[in-house]
């Protein structure tokens, strides 16, 4: 059985994507700031960040007693990047097919 | 291919074609109607287990090998460049009254986690049964 990607797993759930969106305004934040603008607790919010951090999406830096987060952005760009490029591709392809099968034998 | 982890990266396409099922399935497994717009060049032994070899248009080759085959309704390959991740093409037709309905999913084997453990060796295998070039 294939297993789910890290990322699309991190990125399927909705408060991850708003930790995320959070931590692409803000430089670095607490689990505890990044709890305090969520209705759910700071432990649910480290669960979240654990998650971002296994699929990459995360980092981490200890400052002082503090963890503090900040946002991966590479791993995003990668993706989106290749999601254009091969969308481009087929939709060239399938251009060139309806082509072919609009002059070929058999057409009218 | 159980066991490989296919991940985020995926396309999705439909067209829906002004050709019946059985011309646009030719256009998926004959060799000279998928040089017509797949790639430059192609050769598909369109069974389970086949091998696909593509040249396209920059020159470039991509070899893999066909994983499902239903007749006139479904083909799915893998493929790749040479030292590239593998990725999965999934095609399915279906009738509809202007035609035939193509889809194409592709998805890929590569990514942001690719380099993962266990993961890059399968990767690592799958490439070397489809002779690309090592990692």
């Amino acid at each position: 059985m294939a297993k789910v990607d890290p990322v699309f797993a991190a990125l399927a759930d909705p408060t991850r994507r708003h930790l995320l969106e959070t931590l692409a305004r803000s430089e670095r934040a607490s689990a505890t700031a990044l709890a305090g603008q969520l209705p759910i607790s700071r432990q649910a919010v480290a669960k979240h960040l654990t998650a971002l951090r296994k699929a990459d999406l995360v980092g981490s830096d200890r400052v002082g007693r503090e963890t503090l987060y900040s946002l991966r952005p590479e791993p995003l760009r990668e993706v989106s990047k290749w999601i254009e490029t091969v969308g481009a591709e087929w939709d060239e392809r399938l251009a060139k097919l309806r082509w072919s099968l609009g002059s070929g034998p058999g057409s009218q | 291919m159980s066991g490989v982890e296919w991940k985020l990266e995926r396309v999705e396409r439909e067209a829906v074609l002004d050709a019946p099922p059985e011309e646009v399935w030719e256009s998926l497994t004959d060799d000279e109607r998928l040089g017509e717009w797949l790639a430059e060049e192609a050769e598909i032994d369109a069974v389970e287990g086949g091998e696909l070899r593509v040249r396209e248009a920059g020159g470039g080759e991509r070899r893999g090998i066909v994983e499902t085959v239903v007749e006139g309704e479904r083909l799915s390959f893998t493929w790749a460049r040479p030292g590239e991740a593998p990725s999965l093409v999934d095609f399915t037709i279906e009738a509809v009254p202007a035609g035939t309905r193509l889809r194409v999913i592709e998805t890929s084997a590569g990514g942001p986690s690719a380099m993962a453990g266990a993961w890059s060796a399968r990767v690592g295998a799958l490439r070397r049964a489809l002779l690309l070039l090592p990692v």
